[in-house]
Parts: C-alpha cells; sequence; structure tokens
C-alpha cells in the first residue's frame, strides 16, 4: 500500500491540494456548519555537539491532515498521516462524530467572527536554504565553537547546538480559503556548565533556551558567531563561579532584551491569550488577570511601556501570512502607553467577546492537533534612551541578562524569575559580576515601575521554541523582540 | 492500533535492509482522545494518531539518528537513508557502547480493549451528571478527560525485538465556587475505573466553603502536601539529580554524597517501571527491561539511574532508562515511588497545629540551583490554612522558593496511602506518591487567586 506518493516527500514544493479540495467538498456535502483542513509537512534538522562528541544528530520528518469540524455550535478534530480517501473520509467522520456528540451537550454554541476568505502564498525569506548545507560543514563548526570554550577544569560541560526547520502548509476552508505557505527556521547557541563545591553556574550565547532562532536561513547562524561568543561565556561562567550574588531588597533593574523575552513571555503574551482568558486552559495552564471588563480600562503598565503582537515582522518565529484559521497576519497592541488594549484571540473567542475580529492567533504545533489561541511575536517596542541614558542616573541597581529560570501564577500576576547572571551598577556605572540574582514582583505592579525603555538600535528579536499549551501539550515556536528596559523599585534577592 | 505482529515485522524488516554495523529502531504509537471542557461546554474535542520511528544506526563509529511517522516502506527506508548519511558525516564517537541484547518481550497485560476504543459520546454521557452535580451547589466545572492507547516497541540488530501495549485514561476536574476553586485529577489503565464522581467530590470539598480566601504573610510554615504536589517536586528531583547525566556533570546534588544522609529516614524514593501500581512499562528505548533502582534509601543518597552509554562510562549495567536516541537529557527515571509512611493522611492533618494542606503545585522550577535542589513554584487550587488539626479557612496562592533537599530533611509523616498521579495528555512517566507531612516551607510570595 503506497501511503504518500514518493514525489511530495522528495519535492517540498508540491502540496496535495487537489486531495485537500476534494475533502473539501466531501465535508460540505456531509453537512457540516463550517471545516477547515490544514495539510503540512514539516522537516525538522536538529545537530547537537557536546564536549567533543557529536550528541544525536536526527532528522525528523512528519506530513499529514488535520480536519477541523464546526456542527451545531460545536468542535470535532480529527487528523491522518495518510492521503487515501478511505483514511481522509475515516477522520472525517470522526471529526464529525466529535462535534455531533459535543453539540448534545453544548449549551453555549461556537460561532466565529467573520474573515474574508483568501486565496494567497507566503514564503518566508532565506537566503541559504540549511537544509542543503552540508551536515559536515555545521558538525566542523559546532565542535570548533564548542572546542573553544573548554579547558579550564571548574568547566564540566560545554554544549553547542543547531536546529532547523522547514514547514509547507496548505490550508482551504468551507469559506474558500485556499493558502499556501512555506517556512524555514534556522537557530543556533553554546551552553557551558562549570561547578566548584556546591556552586553550579551556567552561560549561554548567544541567548539560552534555544532562544537564538529566526525565520531565516543559515545565513542568520552564521551572523550569530558562535566562535566569538565562545571565549566570552568562558570567561564569564568562571567569574561567576567567583562573583558574590545581589544584595536582598528593592532596587533598580535594567532586564536587557535575553531576559525580557521571558518577562515578555510570562508576564503579558500568556495573559492575554484570549481562550485562557475565556477559561479554556484551567484544567492545565491556567487563567489570566486580563479579565474582559478590564479591556481598555486597565493599567498595565507605566506610559513607557507599549507591547505589540506582530506576526507581520521580518525575522520573527511567530510570523506568517495567514493563521492556522485562515486570518490575515496582523499587528495588535495589546499594551499601548500602558493602558491594556488588546487579546491575542481566535475567531471563535472574539465572537464571544463581541470584538470586530480575530487578531489572528490560532496556530498548530503541526497537523495532527487542531490551533489554539498562541502568541505570534510579542514585543516590547523600543523608547528613544540609549543605554548609558538608561543607566546614568542609578545610584544602585543591578543589569540582569539571560534568563535561568522561570516561574509565574496560574492567573499570571506573582512571577519570579532567575537570570544566568547580573552586574552591579552603582552611580550610573555597570561594575562587578553577580551570580544567581533572583527577582519578583506582581506583574502589573512591575510594569508600572518602569522608568525607561531604550532605543531601535538596542531592540533585538529572539525566539522562544517551546511555549508548551494545550492538552495533548502543543509546543509552539513564538517571537519576542525588545530592548532594555529599567524598573524601579524591584524585589531582587539571592537565590538561595 | 498497529498490533505486536505487524510492528514488530516492519522494525525487523528494516533492521535485516541496514547495511550499518549496527541498528536499533523504536517506535511510539499512540491514539489519543482528548476533551476538554468549561464552564458546561466541550470547547475541544478530539482525536490524535501519531506513531514516531526512531532510527539509530552505527557505522565505523559514526551515528546517525533520523525519526521518521508513518511505517510505510518508503518512509522507513527514507528514514534509514537519512540516519546512514547523517552517520557518514558525523565524526566517530569514543566509548560507543554496544547494542543491547538479546531479549525479545511481547506483552500487552496493560491494555484494556473498552479504553482503547472509547466511543465518541462516552465523555458526553460521563460529563453530563458532573455538571447536574455542580448546578446543584451553584459551582462550575472545566477540566479535561483523556483516553489513550499506547504501543511502543524496539527492534535491534543484536537481537532485541520487545514490544508492549497498553491503555491510560485519566481526568482532571477544575471547580469553581465564589472565589475559590477546587482541584482533583485521576488516572487509570481502565476507563471503567476512573470514578469521575470521587474526582468531583474531591474538587468540590477544596471550594465548596462560605469563607473568603485568606492571603497570609509569607514566612516558613508547616505543610502538608498531596501526592500530585509531592509528584511534583519529586519528579522535578528526578530531572535535576537521579539520571547519570546530571551526576557526570556533577550538578546532581547525589554527587560526592553516595551513602550519606540527604533526607529524612522516612524517604526512600526508587524508579519502579515494573510495579502495576505505576503505569508500567517493560523496558526502555534502547530495548533493555527496566530495573527496579533506589535513588534514596530511608534518606541516604544511593543510586542514579543510567542507559548504556552512562553505564559504559561508570562500569554499570544499564538500568532500562534510555530515552528515545534522539533526546539529549540521558538516562532519566520516569517511575518515581516515594515509600509509603505508618500514618493516615487524615491522622497528619490532625497532627498539624498551624500548616498549609496544599493539594497541588503549579509552574515548579527546579533549575534555581540544582546542587541544593533549591526550586520556586506556587500553590494553586485548593490550599487551605490548617489550624488545630482541622483545615479552616481557603488561603490565596502562594509561591514558596525552598530547597527540596532541605525540606525533605524535616519530615513529620508520611502517609499510609499513595496515589498514582501522571497526566497522560503529556509526556509519559508517572509517580506513585504518599501524602507527605514537612516540619519547615519557606513561602516568599503571594498572589490573589484562591
Amino acid at each position: 500500500m503506497i501511503f504518500f506518493p514518493l514525489y511530495l516527500m522528495m519535492n517540498p514544493e508540491r502540496l496535495p491540494k487537489s486531495v485537500v479540495c476534494r475533502l473539501m467538498k466531501d465535508l460540505k456535502r456531509r453537512g457540516v456548519d463550517y471545516a477547515d483542513v490544514r495539510f503540512e509537512r514539516l522537516l525538522r534538522e536538529s545537530l547537537v555537539v557536546e564536549n567533543g562528541q557529536v550528541k544525536p544528530v536526527s532528522l525528523f520528518e512528519t506530513a499529514g491532515v488535520g480536519i477541523r469540524v464546526l456542527i451545531r455550535g460545536s468542535w470535532g478534530f480529527a487528523s491522518t498521516p495518510h492521503l487515501l480517501p478511505s483514511f481522509l473520509k475515516r477522520a472525517a467522520t470522526q471529526a464529525i462524530d466529535l462535534a455531533k456528540g459535543c453539540a448534545s451537550i453544548n449549551k453555549k454554541t461556537i460561532q466565529l467572527a467573520p474573515t474574508p476568505p483568501a486565496k494567497a502564498t507566503f514564503r518566508s525569506p532565506w537566503q541559504i536554504d540549511p537544509f542543503e548545507v552540508p551536515l559536515s560543514k555545521k558538525l566542523d563548526y559546532l565542535l570548533w565553537a564548542e572546542s573553544t570554550v573548554r579547558g579550564p577544569k571548574p568547566i564540566k560541560r560545554v554544549t553547542a547546538h543547531m536546529d532547523f526547520t522547514k514547514s509547507a502548509k496548505f490550508f482551504a476552508s468551507t469559506e474558500g480559503s485556499e493558502i499556501e505557505q512555506h517556512i524555514v527556521e534556522s537557530g543556533a547557541g553554546l551552553e557551558v556548565v562549570a561547578q566548584q563545591g556546591n556552586d553550579v553556574q551556567a552561560r549561554s550565547y548567544p541567548n539560552s533556551h534555544h532562544g537564538a532562532m529566526a525565520q531565516a536561513g543559515f545565513e542568520y547562524v552564521k551572523q550569530l558567531d558562535l566562535v566569538g561568543g565562545a571565549s566570552r561565556i568562558q570567561r564569564e561562567v568562571l567569574q561567576l563561579l567567583r562573583a558574590k550574588p545581589p544584595k536582598a531588597g528593592q532596587t533598580t533593574l535594567i532586564l536587557d532584551p535575553t531576559q525580557m523575552v521571558m518577562q515578555l513571555h510570562e508576564s503579558c503574551g500568556h495573559p492575554a491569550e484570549l481562550d485562557r482568558v475565556l477559561g479554556q486552559e484551567l484544567s492545565y495552564a491556567g487563567g489570566s488577570f486580563l479579565t474582559p471588563e478590564r479591556l481598555g480600562t486597565f493599567r498595565y503598565g507605566s506610559k513607557q511601556i507599549t507591547i505589540v503582537a506582530d506576526s507581520t515582522v521580518p525575522g520573527g518565529v511567530g510570523t506568517f501570512g495567514y493563521d492556522d484559521e485562515g486570518v490575515l497576519a496582523q499587528r495588535v497592541e495589546l499594551v499601548h502607553e500602558g493602558m491594556f488594549t488588546g487579546y491575542l484571540s481566535s475567531r471563535e473567542s472574539a465572537a464571544r467577546l463581541g470584538l470586530r475580529g480575530s487578531s489572528g492567533a490560532m496556530r498548530a504545533e503541526q497537523w495532527d492537533v487542531p490551533p489554539l489561541v498562541r502568541m505570534t511575536n510579542v514585543n516590547l517596542e523600543p523608547g528613544e534612551a540609549t543605554l548609558e541614558e538608561l543607566m546614568q542616573d542609578v545610584k544602585h541597581g543591578y543589569l540582569l541578562s539571560t534568563n535561568k529560570s522561570w516561574s509565574i501564577d496560574d492567573r499570571r500576576l506573582n512571577f519570579q524569575f532567575t537570570t544566568e547572571i547580573g552586574w552591579e551598577i552603582v552611580n550610573g556605572t555597570c561594575g562587578a559580576v553577580v551570580n544567581n540574582p533572583l527577582y519578583t514582583g506582581i506583574t502589573h505592579q512591575f510594569w508600572q515601575r518602569c522608568t525607561g525603555v531604550t532605543n531601535r538600535d538596542t531592540w533585538r528579536l529572539w525566539g522562544v521554541p517551546n511555549c508548551a499549551k494545550g492538552e495533548p501539550v502543543q509546543l509552539m515556536h513564538v517571537g519576542h523582540g525588545a530592548p532594555y528596559a529599567r524598573f524601579d523599585g524591584v524585589t531582587v534577592a539571592p537565590a538561595r | 492500533m498497529i498490533g505486536h505482529a505487524r510492528l514488530l515485522d516492519e522494525l525487523k524488516k528494516l533492521v535485516k535492509r541496514s547495511p550499518a554495523d549496527a541498528t536499533s529502531v523504536c517506535a511510539d504509537a499512540e491514539r489519543l482522545r482528548v476533551s476538554r471542557f468549561a464552564y458546561e461546554t466541550i470547547h475541544q474535542d478530539l482525536v490524535q494518531e501519531s506513531l514516531t520511528v526512531t532510527i539509530k544506526v552505527v557505522a565505523n563509529h559514526r551515528v546517525g539518528i533520523a525519526v521518521t511517522d508513518t511505517l510505510d516502506r518508503t518512509s522507513l527506508q527514507r528514514g534509514l537513508r537519512a540516519a546512514l548519511e547523517i552517520a557518514r558525516h558525523a565524526p566517530p564517537m569514543k566509548n560507543l557502547p554496544p547494542l543491547p541484547g538479546p531479549y525479545e518481550h511481547i506483552t500487552l497485560q496493560d491494555h484494556d480493549e473498552p479504553t482503547a476504543n472509547a466511543p465518541a459520546h462516552h465523555v458526553v454521557t460521563s460529563l453530563k451528571p458532573l455538571l447536574r452535580l455542580c448546578q446543584g451547589v451553584g459551582a462550575t466545572l472545566a477540566g479535561s478527560w483523556v483516553a489513550s492507547e499506547e504501543e511502543m516497541a524496539v527492534v535491534n540488530s543484536n537481537g532485541v525485538a520487545c514490544y508492549a501495549a497498553s491503555t491510560v485514561s485519566g481526568a482532571k476536574l477544575v471547580t469553581m465556587y465564589r472565589r475559590l476553586s477546587g482541584y482533583a485529577s485521576g488516572v487509570e489503565r481502565h476507563l471503567s475505573r476512573l470514578n469521575l464522581e470521587e474526582l468531583l467530590e474531591r474538587a468540590l470539598t477544596q471550594c465548596l466553603s462560605r469563607h473568603d480566601p485568606l492571603m497570609l504573610p509569607t514566612g516558613t510554615y508547616e505543610v502538608i502536601l498531596e501526592p500530585e504536589a509531592v509528584a511534583e517536586l519529586v519528579t522535578w528531583l528526578g530531572y535535576i539529580a537521579f539520571g547519570a547525566k546530571s551526576f557526570q556533570e556533577r550538578t546532581s546534588f547525589l554527587f560526592g554524597r553516595i551513602g550519606e544522609p540527604v533526607m529524612a529516614r522516612s524517604m526512600t524514593i526508587t524508579d519502579e517501571g515494573n510495579d502495576p501500581e505505576g503505569l508500567r512499562q517493560p523496558f526502555d528505548h534502547e530495548g533493555v527491561p527496566k530495573q527496579r533502582v533506589t535513588l534514596i534509601d530511608r534518606g541516604a543518597a544511593s543510586g542514579i539511574v543510567y542507559d548504556t552509554t552512562y553505564g559504559l562510562l561508570y562500569g554499570h549495567p544499564s538500568t532500562g532508562h534510555a530515552q528515545p536516541p534522539d533526546q539529549t537529557d540521558g538516562p532519566l527515571p520516569t517511575h518515581l515511588f516515594l515509600a509509603a509512611g505508618t500514618k493516615r493522611r487524615d491522622e497528619l492533618i490532625r497532627s498539624c497545629r498551624r500548616g498549609l494542606l496544599i493539594p497541588r503545585f503549579h509552574y515548579v522550577n527546579g533549575l534555581l540551583n540544582p546542587r541544593e535542589a533549591l526550586m520556586t513554584g506556587l500553590t494553586r487550587e485548593g490550599a487551605w490554612l490548617i489550624e488545630d488539626g482541622v483545615p479552616r479557612r481557603p488561603v490565596t496562592t502562594m509561591r514558596f522558593t525552598q530547597s527540596v533537599l532541605e525540606a525533605f530533611q524535616h519530615v513529620l509523616g508520611v502517609s499510609k496511602e499513595r496515589r498514582l498521579v501522571a497526566d497522560p495528555a503529556q509526556d509519559a512517566g508517572c509517580a506513585v506518591m504518599p501524602t507527605v507531612h514537612l516540619a519547615k516551607f519557606r513561602f516568599t510570595g503571594r498572589s490573589e487567586s484562591a
């Protein structure tokens, strides 16, 4: 039995549009109120080098079809990796049966905010296809970068990695949309772990948690200059073993763009997801303090703070042409000059709240799961100050960089982060390295204490490759762009 | 269900076709039904069928791995070619262990047909009485329900050919009443044994109160941690300390302390992949049978888990804890057991003069300082203040920042009763945990919800 025609897998440009369109006609004939079908092919390559050894180099490929139907105001979803008509029909029947079952119990019927049907193609830009770069070249580069960090006795592990994905999607809906999208992502980084006695320190370059990633080709990896960064993190991790922790108390903090990633992610991106607000994540990730009555009236932060969800920003891993229910990519202000002004939403959740339309944030990890409201690129807009100007009137404080640990409560209010490294600021000058810095606060109080944001030149776009949400859990790539930002009166302590 | 005959046959054929010096293939197949509901609406109902076939080849001391997602011959062959191509370009590896084997094993002992084929309307039928009960007391309900069927097979060129099929069902219920919420979860191999009414009663007990939640000052409290809360902490210990990789990197708190007391004598932690009280899994992703490993023995640091790679490094046989070959975390314990104590849960509560009863934790992070097992996290639904042996008032969310090693050195009691804790909609793994009464637990922050 042949499941996938070989040509489909060998030529990533080819998509089974006719199969999807035939299925769409069949779903219409079976009386669904609405349906969408998403074919996706995903190729992922992951390379890891650790302590001079090549760890698993893996290539992952998957392809299949997800079918989502709406019947009498209730959803059903099923999927199949097989494109033969019998498999597609079986999956469609499963989705229909599930939707009908739900319709028999649901008191609220789901409505969809309108969106114009689209026939379009989106391609993310890239110069060098990372899958065309010889494996040996990629591994040689990782081994070189990794070996630059090793040597000093306290260093127990050095890891270097590269990650690449290439996806091709075709979306069709009963409303007439037919959307083709081709996206390439590349990322790379280094991590060093050092230990002395009971002290364990880590440094990453250029960001932790595989955060250096972009919608781009291999040229992005070259720009990261891992070898150049290697000596810096070697020096810093050894400094951290000798350093002292910060003094406990309330003080001024400056967060660099690498730590702002996690601050934005946890305390703005997640609480602004409208499905959470409506209770749909209560059994897993939790709810949100950004409840509907606060929309437009709640002071989330100081006037310095404008945060957008922007799926159009070039290079972001939350960028696309259309989301996974066919809504056009857009830039939405979540916070405007400190006021809470918008949600990340879907057609369903936007209709529930009576909003004008979806903000285009429905994304699925891959073809076998339904889309959820997800972050796109949730970015803090730059201000006008330089970093020197931000620091110059700080009598005492800390500059913190690179997230180490993260935690926030189930309404997204009480957060606590540690970073890999910090520097003490005394009278406007950055001085000694501090280790194990921890800071904590309540989301809106913290953002209201923001007293400065640096300019466009310092703004940097990063990614989070493992944003977990949903049951079954879906890991999404989301983007975060930020400059440096200053916060006064923040509770800082040593992590111990 | 693919079935052992076809799954093993396809993997054996692939291994036979491989020109590599050594080939190992593992397959994980799953059919997952997940329904999620909130406020009288099922907002997601899905069936997900997935298959992951991971092909590992060794050629001239070089390793290549490729992962594909169907069993059709073309796809498997392409995966094999990709793995060989990767190996051809990879540098040679020192200290490569030989493939394990021979070992043949087929089991369906934990597979339940009605769970595997739960009809589409099952969740609707089950949910209706729960909604009625909630409406009757003025509460609202959210949660999820899961039924899954899993198959795992490993075949290698050294005579391993093993297969296990199993089912699991589970539910999580969050009940809300005024400003309070409650939580309960349950997991069973057989759907028919999943008692949703009992779960609902447990969740409602936590939130049906006339009292508004208290906001307590931060500080050190006695705590009684229920099995879900204990499981969260012990699972983190497993991740940061009980695997050979963290031990080798010296970030594990067990490094340099084997044989020394690190917790109270009442704490014995084991990993038991073959115990039917947990979600047993008879072999790992290399096809090595699971061994029982004592990690903490009456409070003393005792052991770690190995796969063949780390086993070779330490001169220790694999304990059957290999992760899929494309993972980089090294061997990890995934079936953690904390030994039962001598008191009943209710006795532990009665013996607490002033403390917190905590059903589960939220967003725990154990990366703050792994050598001290310093962790942070928060209480969530259903936390209550105990006074004079009685849960008196619900409390708002509190954040702890605490060395779990230190906390587990001051154990006032461990319950006789244990509960299986797992989340079948997420990754594999489980914990079988009692309720634990700790003398000191440091809370460093607080929030509004309860």
